[in-house]
């Protein structure tokens, strides 16, 4: 028999937290005086502290979103919006504060960096405090940096590209991102560039109500490619956290970009995040998108295919115990011909959770051959918890091949009974169900990745079989 | 030494309130093959299920109207007691699937379903390190993860040598090795179905098994194939019984004993001359002699619960 472990222990793994270590600490709330500190503190040119100043006025004007989840209990001005946690950037796993390396060896990045990683960015608080970047990036003229530092770096690159693919008066929480953005990850490949191994990035916040605005942005010029890894976990706190990233991606002709996620935010955090790609002719654009903690999560990465024959693809895997709701799905916009895009979603609610897919697809006038295909499978564990599918299909063009299947599923007594009969014990049962479920995704990760998908949700299986 | 057989007595079952096996007992012991013949609706698969403590087919007779209302007569048939199913001197009547199946029987289910994405591979890995694993040293099964892969141990094997035995199990079925990372039973067509079943079978080891109509939809090298691996299952000492509707797969397989069920029943039991007899002639006699009294008793029980309900009880 299954040993049944309290439910705090396995809900969230993660959730211990380290004494807090900072260097600075903006105060809470937010207010012109913060937002120009910010930039004072980072040095920055001029043209990013006004385009911070706008991104606040905007964010005052714009209203919470009217769909999607309850965001009505966020206080933005309980939110510390800037903390900076050591005094410098550490260049080696070394020269890490121990209470840090602590955490780190907790979530197991030196082994796991020993085994699969070629370069390691981690993010601690909002500030890149540790990376190692192989020689061979530099060589192949491949940038990877802390967006902090390439834009003391490389200011004329970011400056052509940061805020166009998402700019700040795109949503509130778009203008709140440009507006306090800290850290995130700057990826430049140049053109006929492969980068091999994927670039890697581990999140982590470790503060009371402190929020987390990374702001990431990756080009990929012509013929490149990159895959770029992230993946977050959370102590978990009493008070609401806020998470609000925004991630643009520029695919030139031909190239190819996949950028995958696994967020695993304490179930007290409001993880809001705008993710979007333009895509040109003949480039690729993958998402893999899997989104197991948080208290609310908003998030739906999209493909802007602006070439002919650029391709899209979001895969999302969304996981809602109790008191979660994942509003998730993908958003695929086809403005030239040829187009593909292909959207799949695979939703486990438990224990009262709610899953929600929410999708795009537009074909824009003039637009022919495009083809899009989007799949959302949803599994209920329970009677309690709940799924729903929000689809909207605009399509504005006569010579297009659209599919959309949609599927709820209830795990299954048959099946039970199946792996039972063949000595496998109830929870081991489920939490395979669960895991055959999602695999077509989990497939799609890097190695480490997939494995801490199956175990956490054999802890989350556990937890719910007496 | 406790006794080395499966022994079944007066089991009763029934799905939904309504009582299918009206009381079955047979014994089978180690190495034998014993074959379960009857009409369609006859209890076969009911049996198949209730033997593995499928859920819905409990062994445990429901609640009869002589529990609720003590007025309702009580027929002899519904006694309160399930019956009995004993592997090797433990009693299972009351134990769930999973413990069944570590007690040692299995099932071969007639139309099994798909777990999508969990492959044969995988199912068996933890299936068998259940059954054979030491206790408290078991790995959760995590398909991605190498590192947990190389703690794998069962039955004195290590994950490899596992794996090869597998293997060797998965080609004397002539199965191709990447049918092994297919998701059970998920497109499969009904001979692999049947293939997938018996393979578990070979793998798994059980000291009993039961085949519930594993030879229809298979055509004849399907047949031989499945009739080969329930000979060899039989010379490792598994006691096997074999249900079939159809008896094609008794052409190539020679049963201990026949069973014929009728109604919930066994109303004959032989050598294997009498499924050659049955093959000739059909159920014909055994329906006359024991369905007539099934629909009689049963269109009395409509009208007795049609008066309660109108006119309260007798």
């Amino acid at each position: 028999m299954t040993t049944t472990q309290p439910i705090m222990d396995t809900a969230y793994k993660y959730g211990f937290h380290k004494p807090e270590n900072y260097v600075f600490k903006s105060k809470r709330g937010l207010d012109e005086d913060v937002v120009r500190d910010i930039s004072w503190r980072k040095n920055e040119p001029e043209w990013m502290r006004d385009m911070r100043l706008r991104s606040l006025e905007i964010f005052r004007k714009k209203p919470l979103p009217l769909w999607g989840a309850d965001l009505s209990h966020i206080n933005f001005d309980d939110i510390y919006y800037y903390i900076k946690p050591t005094r410098e950037k550490a260049e080696s796993w070394a020269a890490l504060p121990p209470e840090i390396r602590d955490t780190y060896d907790r979530i197991g990045i030196p082994e796991a960096e020993k085994k699969f990683l070629s370069g390691v960015s981690a993010q601690y608080e909002s500030e890149v405090v540790y990376k190692s970047i192989q020689g061979l990036l530099e060589k192949k003229g491949v940038i990877f940096l802390d967006m902090d530092s390439a834009l003391r770096e490389h200011p004329d690159i970011i400056r052509q590209y940061f805020g166009t693919i998402i700019p700040p008066m795109d949503n509130k929480f778009a203008a709140l991102n440009t507006s306090v953005w800290s850290g995130g990850s700057f990826v430049y490949v140049p053109a006929g560039v492969s980068v091999e191994l994927p670039l890697q990035a581990y999140f982590r916040i470790n503060a009371a109500n402190m929020g987390q605005f990374e702001r990431t942005l990756i080009i990929a010029e012509e013929g490149s490619f990159v895959h770029y890894v992230e993946g977050c976990t959370a102590p978990v706190y009493s008070t609401d956290s806020l998470h609000s990233a925004v991630v643009e991606i520029i695919v030139k002709r031909g190239a190819r970009v996949r950028y995958t996620t696994i967020q695993n935010w304490s179930t007290n955090v409001y993880n809001l995040v705008t993710k979007r790609t333009r895509v040109e002719e003949e480039g690729i654009m993958e998402w893999v998108d899997g989104n197991l903690g948080s208290k609310v999560t908003m998030k739906y990465p999209s493909v802007y295919l602006m070439g002919r024959k650029a391709r899209g693809e979001v895969l999302s895997i969304a996981y809602a115990g109790a008191g979660q709701h994942q509003d998730a799905g993908g958003k695929a916009i086809h403005a030239a011909s040829e187009t593909s895009s292909r959207i799949i979603s695979k939703s486990i609610s438990r224990g009262g959770g709610r899953t929600s897919y929410r999708g795009l697809v537009e074909v824009v006038p003039g637009a022919t051959g495009v083809k899009s295909n989007v799949v959302c499978d949803a599994l209920l564990l329970d009677p309690l918890s709940r799924s729903d599918t929000y689809p909207t299909m605009n399509i504005r063009e006569k010579q297009v091949a659209v599919e959309h299947e949609a599927t709820v599923s209830k795990i299954g007594d048959e099946q039970l009974f199946y792996l039972e009969s063949r000595g496998i014990g109830k929870a081991e049962a489920q939490s395979m169900i669960v895991n055959g479920f999602i695999e077509p995704i989990v497939k799609e990760l890097p190695l480490e990745y997939a494995v801490e998908m199956n175990r956490l949700i054999q802890l989350q299986m556990e937890g719910s079989v007496g | 030494m406790k006794q080395q057989e499966l022994a079944i007595r007066t089991l009763h079952a029934g799905i939904e309130g309504k009582e299918i096996l009206k009381g079955v007992s047979m014994t089978v012991k180690p190495g034998e093959i014993h074959a379960i013949m009857g009409p369609n609706g006859s209890g076969k698969s009911t049996l198949a299920y209730a033997l593995m403590g499928h859920p819905s087919y409990k062994s445990q007779i429901p609640m009869t109207k002589s529990q609720t209302n003590p007025k309702f007569k009580k027929s002899k048939e519904s006694s309160n007691n399930p019956g009995s199913i004993v592997v090797n001197g433990i009693e299972v009547i009351n134990l769930s699937p999973e413990e069944r199946a570590k007690a040692g029987l299995f099932l071969a289910l007639q139309s099994p379903v798909a777990v999508p994405g969990v492959t044969i591979i995988n199912l068996l890995r933890s299936a068998y390190q259940s059954l054979y694993g030491e206790s408290g040293k078991r790995v959760m099964n995590t398909p991605h993860n190498p590192l947990l892969a190389g703690k794998w141990r069962a039955d004195g094997l290590s994950l490899p040598a596992f794996l090869s035995k597998v293997k060797e199990e998965a080609g004397f079925l002539k199965l191709d090795e990447s049918f092994l990372s297919r998701g059970i039973h998920d497109g499969f067509s009904g001979g692999e179905k049947k293939k997938a079943e018996m393979l578990q079978a070979l793998v798994l080891r059980p000291k009993y098994a039961v085949f519930d109509e594993i030879d229809t939809g298979l055509d004849v090298d399907a047949l031989k194939i499945v009739a080969n691996g329930v000979r060899r299952l039989v010379q490792t000492g598994t006691g096997v019984i074999v249900v079939t509707h159809y008896m094609r797969i008794l052409k190539y397989l020679k049963p201990d004993t026949v069973h014929v069920l009728v109604s919930g029943k066994i109303v004959d039991t032989g050598g294997v001359e009498l499924s050659r007899d049955i093959e000739k002639k059909g159920y014909k006699r055994y329906l006359t002699q024991h369905a007539q009294v099934y629909v009689t008793s049963a269109l009395m029980y409509r009208y007795i619960s049609a008066g309660r309900k109108t006119v309260g009880n007798i």
